[in-house]
């Protein structure tokens, strides 16, 4: 279970965090007046500043319990958390896996996992399914559109 | 009437057998998207961006509104029969249609959606055929100072009207501003905020931000909660659609509100979500009905969707006028323009007269093609509805994949778009709004360099941006619009101390 206040901070936190790192990088360029006008780092500064303020002020809104924040104590629940993670977690293990596979084999083996694995479907419709899907992004993309898609370590190891 | 004139040249170009060819195929891909709860028109139109680079810009452009259309349409479809919003625009919509065809009238509430929908859109149109040119005539006349002002006004608009918590706003936008600034500055030419990773001197694309934000931020607050489609009955009859038309001009005193509310909503920044929201609330408010409303209330219906389709089609005025886009799905569209090798702007009007009144014409017959179009599918739309999100999440999963992968061949965008996706749920579940960030995206470079380009002009002062009565307006309307939200706040402090905030959780809904 997480709560919209740990949310709220968390969010917070990594728009701050981004924010300092726009004001760090942005120094290297120089900020302020030069003989060419306005230096190129001086608007990302300025942006950075703003990130920063404006996440302090949502940390503090989170902190400090507002009516609005109290009246949903719960952001997600644990049902609700193992639902985006069922999603999220094979998304990120199929786009880890496409400089290995290829984006083919990685989005057909993608469909086939999470279609077979949790039983929604049988293991006839999960591969006729993953089949279908990397041979229409095949035929759509490298034939209609000529735009290639990766091929893959394994692919160009075997010689493809 | 010389807008006339030019508006018939333009019909000449969009009324052609392969442009009312594209239209249909925009529409109907419109509608798939909208129909479909992972995907909504701004990542729709920037999937089909890949595809356009081949094409003439008018016909690319006719295509992308298309869908636009479509997705307007196709997002009312599955909110009045399964009570899912398929875009956020059409969320006001279940308060009312859903109900509605839940008692047993789902082609009433249908037809009233759609055509008071075509009526919103009609409005929006009208408004640009004759308001557009006179806009970017005046806006020949400006200089950096003045664009930076109408830059700065429209940005500051999204703080003191888009409805998100002002300062929520701010954040989305500099991130946004920061997020533009990625990669070679086009003034100096340096190497800016690559964080230490050599390949983002390319920059991060705006359509890698969109898929991200809008497709994969979606899909997982869509599977967050398990769809249960209880379809309503999805025929439809004929007589019914005809007479539920005939019956519109009745409510002739909503339709008429609804439509200025949304143009107002979509040639400022407000965008069609939060013009359809307010709609419904003051429809509510003055209806004689309105304490039926969410029952079934046919008002209840008309509001939220002219407000919607007049702010959509309104939103692509400051667009072509201003180069500064109403909503998200515009500023993906206005990105594509720039591809095109456009210059989205007052020239427009002067170097692409084909270009701008052929794509004004296509919206009449664009809407149209969209009405019928939408009626002859609702039941095949709402079949694809019965196919188990577990199927279609994945799909949606990899189409975004490709279409990030797309756009520049990198597998870093891919892992982005992915990075992206996280911020957008983030967003989305604690209310930060999207559509300025993504604009912030697209223009953020313009609005610097205006902002540059006056800074050399002036020497660095700032007194340029109060050197004539124009540019003066602009930035105190502006200066205003941001003190809004802060001024509402005290007034309210002021009147009643310590009151519940009730009005900070209503808004809340309202976030894009």
């Amino acid at each position: 279970m997480i709560s919209r206040r740990a949310l709220e901070l968390a969010t917070a936190i990594l728009t701050g965090g981004f924010g300092v790192a726009v004001v760090v990088q942005s120094l290297d360029n120089g900020i302020g007046w030069s003989s060419a006008g306005v230096d190129a780092g001086t608007f990302p500064f300025l942006t950075g500043i703003i990130i920063v303020a404006g996440s302090l002020y949502n940390l503090a809104r989170g902190v400090v319990p507002a009516a609005t924040l109290a009246s949903v104590p719960i952001a997600i629940t644990s049902i609700e958390l193992r639902r985006l993670a069922g999603l999220f977690v094979p998304a990120a293990i199929f786009v880890a896996a496409i400089p290995l596979l290829g984006m083919y084999l990685a989005s057909a083996a993608y469909v086939f996992a999470v279609l077979a694995i949790p039983r929604h479907q049988s293991l006839v419709r999960s591969v006729v399914t993953a089949a279908a899907t990397a041979l229409a992004l095949y035929v759509v993309f490298e034939r209609m559109f000529q735009v290639s898609l990766p091929h893959g370590a394994l692919a160009a190891a075997l010689g493809f | 009437m010389d807008n006339l004139s030019e508006l018939f040249h333009g019909f000449t170009i969009a009324v052609t057998v392969p442009h009312l060819a594209l239209m249909a195929v925009g529409v109907l891909l419109g509608i798939l998207v909208g129909v479909l709860p992972g995907l909504g028109a701004p990542n729709g139109v920037s999937l089909l961006l890949p595809l356009t680079f081949g094409m003439q810009p008018v016909s690319a452009i006719i295509l992308l509104s298309s869908m636009y259309w479509g997705a307007l349409f196709g997002g009312s479809v599955t909110s009045i029969l399964f009570n899912i919003p398929g875009e956020p625009s059409s969320v006001a919509t279940t308060f009312d249609g859903y109900p509605m065809a839940r008692d047993g009238r789902p082609t009433t509430a249908l037809a009233t959606a759609f055509g008071s929908a075509a009526f919103g859109a009609l409005v929006g149109v009208i408004l640009i055929t004759f308001l557009a040119s006179w806009v970017a005539q005046v806006a020949l006349a400006f200089g950096p100072a003045e664009y930076f002002a109408v830059y700065f006004l429209a940005f500051a608009s999204f703080v003191g009207m888009g409805g998100a918590a002002p300062v929520k706003t701010v954040v989305a936008l500099a991130i946004g501003f920061a997020i533009a600034a990625i990669g070679i500055d086009t003034v100096s030419g340096s190497v800016r905020l690559t964080m230490g990773v050599d390949e983002l001197v390319k920059g991060v694309n705006f359509v890698v931000a969109v898929m991200g934000l809008f497709g994969i931020g979606e899909l997982l607050v869509a599977v967050e909660e398990e769809f249960h489609a209880r379809a309503v009955s999805s025929k439809i009859e004929w007589r019914e659609v005809f007479r539920t038309v005939g019956r519109l001009p009745r409510h002739s005193v909503a339709l008429l509100r609804s439509a200025a509310i949304g143009c107002w909503m979509g040639i400022t920044p407000g965008g069609p979500t939060a013009a359809s929201f307010m709609s419904y609330g003051i429809a509510r408010r003055f209806s004689r009905r309105g304490r039926y409303f969410g029952t079934g209330e046919v008002e209840g219906i008309i509001s939220p969707e002219t407000a919607d389709h007049a702010a959509g089609t309104s939103a692509l005025l400051p667009m072509l006028s201003l180069g500064i886009p109403g909503s998200a799905t515009a500023a993906v569209m206005m990105g594509g323009l720039m591809i095109w090798g456009l210059n989205p702007g007052p020239m427009l009007f002067v170097d692409q007269k084909d270009f701008v009144w052929g794509l004004i014409a296509s919206m009449y017959v664009g809407n149209i093609v969209a009405v019928a179009l939408v009626l002859l599918t609702v039941p095949v739309f709402a079949a694809l509805m019965r196919i188990p999100f577990v199927i279609i999440a994945p799909l949606i999963v990899i189409i975004c994949v490709v279409g990030a992968y797309s756009v520049s061949n990198s597998y870093l965008d891919v892992v982005m778009m992915l990075g992206f996706g996280i911020v957008g749920y983030l967003f989305k579940k604690l209310f930060y709004p999207l559509a300025p960030l993504v604009l912030a995206i697209v223009i953020g470079d313009k609005a610097e360099d205006a902002f540059r380009q006056s800074m050399l002009m002036s020497r660095g002062s700032l007194g340029i941006f109060f050197a004539n009565k124009l540019v003066t307006c602009l930035v105190v309307a502006g200066i205003a619009l941001l003190l809004l939200p802060l001024v509402l706040q005290l007034a309210r402090v002021w009147r009643k101390p310590a009151s519940p905030n009730v009005e900070t959780q209503s808004q809340e809904k309202v976030v894009i």
